[in-house]
């Protein structure tokens, strides 16, 4: 802890780097699930 | 799979390196950045507010191309990918306005200022925010796709004016204005150590690479939508 009260920046960093790993796997996730729905529709059609 | 799997390790490359590296008056090794007066600590948002400044730039340029494709074909997936470039145009755009905000807050004294450079992004804002306005108000499909091709086209053609002529002919705060005593040329040809430089590339590559998979993405989901109202 005190190693990061006197390193404010690597608190941002660690923000920023969950920002970026939620957008990940959002983006992830909805590729797949796009995926799925393309697959779908084409059995059908 | 393995383009998505780079972009996920390189983008956090970029967000270690841009936060972790120091910024010391005499770099002794390659790991550290020079400090550049006037930016100091404030250097390390170049990293991002760059990149997402000439992303919307490049969708803007693609929702033009589109435009034009769809205008000679009337493919409605061009408008589909017209549409899609300049929703994610304008996204980014916004991102480049709240980097560049918080920055001038901290380097300029607020977060808005009125500079040359923050009343063109302005103005950006407010032509595709229009785009946008201009969709909406048409219910015919056709009818929408070809006045929002032309829309697009009129809109990028203003592009290169107020972000690379009309901040640099000029005079304000932001670097490469006019009066800028170390030129009017991009901040990373004259400012940046070779190190800034790999960092710098580097997120331009990770930020495109994600454009490009957004850019897949909307157009996959958009052409599915019309697919299921086509079936009704």
């Amino acid at each position: 802890m005190e190693f990061l009260a006197e390193h404010q920046l690597y608190i941002v960093m660690i923000i920023v780097l969950g920002i970026w790993l939620g957008l990940y796997v959002y983006l992830f996730r909805l590729d797949g699930r796009i995926s799925k729905l393309e697959k779908e529709s084409r059995h059908e059609s | 799979m393995i383009l998505k799997g780079a972009l996920g390790v390189l983008l956090t490359l970029v967000i270690i390196a841009a936060f972790a590296l120091p910024i010391t008056p005499q770099p002794q090794s390659w790991l550290e950045f020079p400090l550049i007066p006037g930016l100091e600590e404030k250097a390390r948002i170049i990293f991002f507010h760059v990149p997402t400044a000439w992303l919307s730039v490049m969708a803007f340029l693609t929702s033009m191309v589109f435009g034009i494709r769809y205008l000679r074909k009337r493919d409605m997936l061009d408008d589909i990918r017209s549409s899609s470039a300049a929703g994610l145009g304008l996204l980014f755009c916004i991102l480049a306005t709240a980097t560049g905000a918080v920055w001038a807050k901290f380097n300029w004294g607020s977060f808005w200022n009125w500079d040359p450079r923050e009343t063109s992004i302005f103005v950006l804002l407010l032509i595709y925010g229009a785009y946008f306005s201009l969709r909406s108000a048409i219910e015919v499909e056709e009818k929408r796709a070809t006045l929002s091709s032309v829309y697009s086209i009129i809109a990028a053609v203003t592009v290169p004016f107020f972000v690379f002529i009309m901040p640099r002919i000029m005079t304000g705060l932001h670097p490469g204005a006019k009066g800028d005593p170390d030129g009017a040329g991009p901040v990373i040809e004259f400012k940046m150590s070779p190190n800034m430089r790999v960092v710098f590339f580097a997120s331009l590559i990770a930020f495109t690479l994600l454009f490009v998979w957004m850019f897949t993405l909307r157009v996959r989901a958009a052409r599915l939508e019309s697919h299921l109202q086509a079936k009704g």
